[in-house]
């Protein structure tokens, strides 16, 4: 049986007196898209954080491909050695580099050659439809438009994980209805095991093989139904 | 209460820079042109623009890598670092050239008096601005576009690609600052015996008389330094100053650096605070008679008095200036800051020479020539705009709103700057006086100018000093002002971390 592509055993992480996250188990299966779904300060942005390496883990276990990243208080492997893609809430675009140029220094650091860095910018520039962009900064885009370059940035290293830290937030109904399909399209077609944390259920409904509830930084209920995924539209 | 302020600020910081102005263009006679064309000008101009650029480059290679270790680098105390590693920007720079003068290598002894020892002697000096400056600028970086960059590559990459390239403004505004210090000293050029524009305007002023002449050399420093200033205060912007640092949200985080981080801040601070202090102490303790120092308890006295006195002065105006500023439009607001960045970076020197032009002459102007009142003109000349563009960055942390809230109440604008705006002020209003005081209390250059005959300040007795007192007795007093600068900072920063700590 393949190994799960993330698997938390036990996981617990405390700031100061607050446990963020209290003994969280779970395992996402390769290829598919989990949505985790709570209330704010339920801990779902810290089990994100612990799965990308922007946190460290008080006790348990983190494993990717079965593969041990991070243990109680130590990391194992750093954030950039883990294969991942991270969309965060607030997008994170560098402001001083132009489209084009946020997915560059992240191919910089694939090792890949030229004409293939090219290739793959070119490709993930196409799969969100903002090719016609390239060449701008974030701040003369607009709100869509900068969530679509979050996006590219994220999957053009074709990461093994695709991780989403409610990248919609801050969008107006209609527009994240658009991005919501959008993103199960693009989820569906790379097989891109995905782990996308938000409030709303309607983000479940659309992009969810699995569901997990979250409340007080535990896991209360885990819901796996590759047939509940439905476009609303 | 404004409108006063700004009277005042006009009269005492404007009016000497503009009749300065004025005249040297009125005047564009035979005098200036002899000048403008005299050979030793290539010399001044040549030794002046390396003082500055020699200096910013030296300073930003010090200091831009120790902020960088304040920001990313996790070292235990880092407050304490930073306080003795910022410590010596406080020291008068001519103190830090006396130990200089007498470090006593004799490997070094023929680059005692030269334009390189007066470089090394103000990066020594000014490094913190530059450190200050970069370590301020990365802890405004928001830490998610560094956990972004950190998801894909390694924290070296991150720092390279992303961090610096955002924090490159300041360090290059910081530099720009450091250079119009630079060329706007006058104490360390002196006393190391290097020709600068701003020794041959006290040169020409105070030793030939020839007030044309002076004028005549002020007007390059005078624009270099107003353009420079200009380009930075722009560039700068809004981060010009900072009263609040920022949550300590630092992902790119360099633990491996800590023990050789620490090595090299110790270093620094070693040669640019303990080894002058030390110096000054081993000369000092050579004293054999305490006829210098009793001799200079006037001196003494009349510092303590008068940049206490000035430093009020200061910061009641600067308080009004500031608010206005604050609250003020974008636009008007940056021109202000230009403005008093310009006004601060205006030469000691030439400062003296505009308010002689200004103040010297028949009642009622002339009525304060020749006073203690003097020397204050040219604290409020040379230290209101720095105290405003503190003032007005601590006000811009009182939100608007609260205001608006109490004039709803129907609070009137005069109760709520005193009830709602003075009281959260508290803080700034006591940085600014110790700012204020500092800065008065070792000012030379403007002081030696205008100071009344037979008064003196103590920069101005240790000045005067140097060249016919035992080098003992001139440290000894030396110490006695560092140690006067220090304590109110001393104070100030403990009153305030206990106020953090709470």
């Amino acid at each position: 049986m393949k190994a799960a592509a993330i698997t938390l055993t036990d996981v617990t992480k405390r700031f100061g007196s607050h446990v963020a996250l209290d003994s969280v188990s779970l395992e996402v299966l390769p290829g598919t898209a989990a949505v985790v779904l709570g209330p704010s300060g339920c801990g779902k942005t810290t089990m994100l954080r612990v799965i990308a390496g922007l946190e460290v883990p008080d006790s348990g276990q983190v494993l990717l491909d079965g593969t041990t990243v991070s243990a109680a208080g130590r990391t194992h492997v750093p954030p950039h050695r883990r294969q991942l893609g991270f969309v965060f809430q607030d997008l994170a675009l560098w402001p001083h580099l132009t489209v084009r140029q946020n997915l560059d220094f992240v191919l910089g650091s694939t090792g890949l050659s030229r004409p293939e860095q090219e290739r793959r910018a070119h490709d993930a520039l196409a799969l969100v439809r903002i090719e016609e962009l390239a060449g701008r900064y974030p701040h003369q885009l607009s709100g869509g438009e900068q969530q679509r370059v979050a996006l590219a940035r994220a999957i053009v290293p074709e990461p093994r994980v695709l991780l989403l830290d409610e990248p919609l937030s801050s969008l107006d109904a209609e527009l994240r209805a658009d991005l919501r399909s959008e993103l199960a399209r693009l989820q569906r077609a790379l097989s891109l095991t995905t782990v996308y944390v938000t409030h709303d259920r309607k983000d479940a409904a659309v992009l969810a093989d699995c569901v997990i509830e979250m409340r007080a930084g535990r896991v209360l209920a885990v819901h796996c139904d590759r047939s509940r995924r439905h476009d609303p539209a | 209460m404004i409108g006063l302020a700004f009277v005042a600020f006009v009269v005492c910081c404007v009016l000497p820079v503009a009749y300065l102005l004025v005249t040297t263009l009125g005047a564009a006679g035979s005098g200036y042109v002899v000048v403008a064309l005299d050979s030793r000008q290539q010399g001044l101009l040549l030794n002046t623009a390396l003082l500055g650029i020699g200096t910013a480059l030296l300073a930003t290679t010090i200091g831009a890598p120790l902020g960088i270790v304040l920001a990313r680098v996790p070292l235990r105390r880092r407050n304490v670092v930073r306080l003795l590693a910022g410590a010596p920007v406080l020291l008068p720079p001519y103190i830090v050239a006396l130990a200089w003068v007498n470090l006593g290598w004799d490997w070094l002894s023929e680059w005692t008096y030269s334009l390189p020892a007066a470089i090394v002697v103000l990066s020594l000096v000014l490094y913190p601005l530059s450190m200050l400056a970069t370590e301020v600028a990365l802890r405004r970086i928001d830490g998610r576009l560094e956990e972004a960059g950190l998801i894909v590559a390694s924290p070296g990459r991150v720092l390279r690609g992303i961090t610096l390239p955002l924090v490159a403004p300041s360090v290059v505004a910081a530099a720009l600052i450091i250079f119009v210090l630079a060329v706007s000293e006058f104490g360390v050029p002196g006393l190391l015996r290097v020709r600068v524009y701003t020794t041959e305007v006290f040169t020409a002023f105070a030793a030939l008389y020839d007030f044309s002449r002076a004028i005549a050399l002020a007007l390059p420093l005078l624009v270099l330094c107003v353009v420079v200033a200009a380009v930075a205060a722009a560039l700068l912007g809004d981060r010009l100053v900072t009263t609040r640092r920022s949550v300590a949200f630092s992902p790119v985080a360099f633990h491996a650096w800590r023990r050789p981080a620490f090595v090299g801040v110790a270093l620094v601070i070693g040669m640019a605070l303990a080894l002058p202090l030390l110096i000054l102490v081993r000369e000092a303790l050579g004293v054999r008679s305490l006829d210098s120092a009793t001799g200079s308890i006037d001196a003494i006295v009349n510092s303590l008095l008068l940049a206490s006195v000035g430093a009020t002065l200061i910061v009641t105006i600067a308080v009004c200036l500031g608010y206005a500023q604050a609250r003020a439009s974008r636009g008007v607001r940056l021109a202000a800051q230009v403005l008093l960045v310009v006004l601060f970076a205006v030469p000691s020197t030439i400062v003296g020479v505009g308010l002689i032009g200004v103040w010297n002459r028949p009642a009622p102007f002339g009525l304060l020539y020749g006073t203690d009142a003097m020397l204050l003109l040219a604290y409020l000349a040379r230290f209101v705009p720095v105290a405003t563009l503190i003032l007005a960055a601590a006000t811009q942390t009182v939100s608007v709103s609260q205001e608006e809230a109490s004039a709803v109440s129907g609070v009137g604008w005069l109760r709520t700057v005193r009830g709602i705006v003075l009281p959260q002020l508290r803080v700034g209003v006591a940085g600014a006086w110790v700012v204020a005081f500092v800065l008065a209390f070792g000012e030379l250059g403007t002081s030696i100018l205008v100071a009344p005959p037979g008064e003196a300040t103590l920069p101005i007795r240790i000045y005067t000093l140097i060249a016919n007192t035992p080098s003992s007795n001139v440290a000894m007093l030396a110490l006695l002002q560092s140690a006067v600068i220090f304590l109110p900072v001393a104070a100030f920063g403990a009153v305030v971390s206990m106020r953090e700590a709470r």
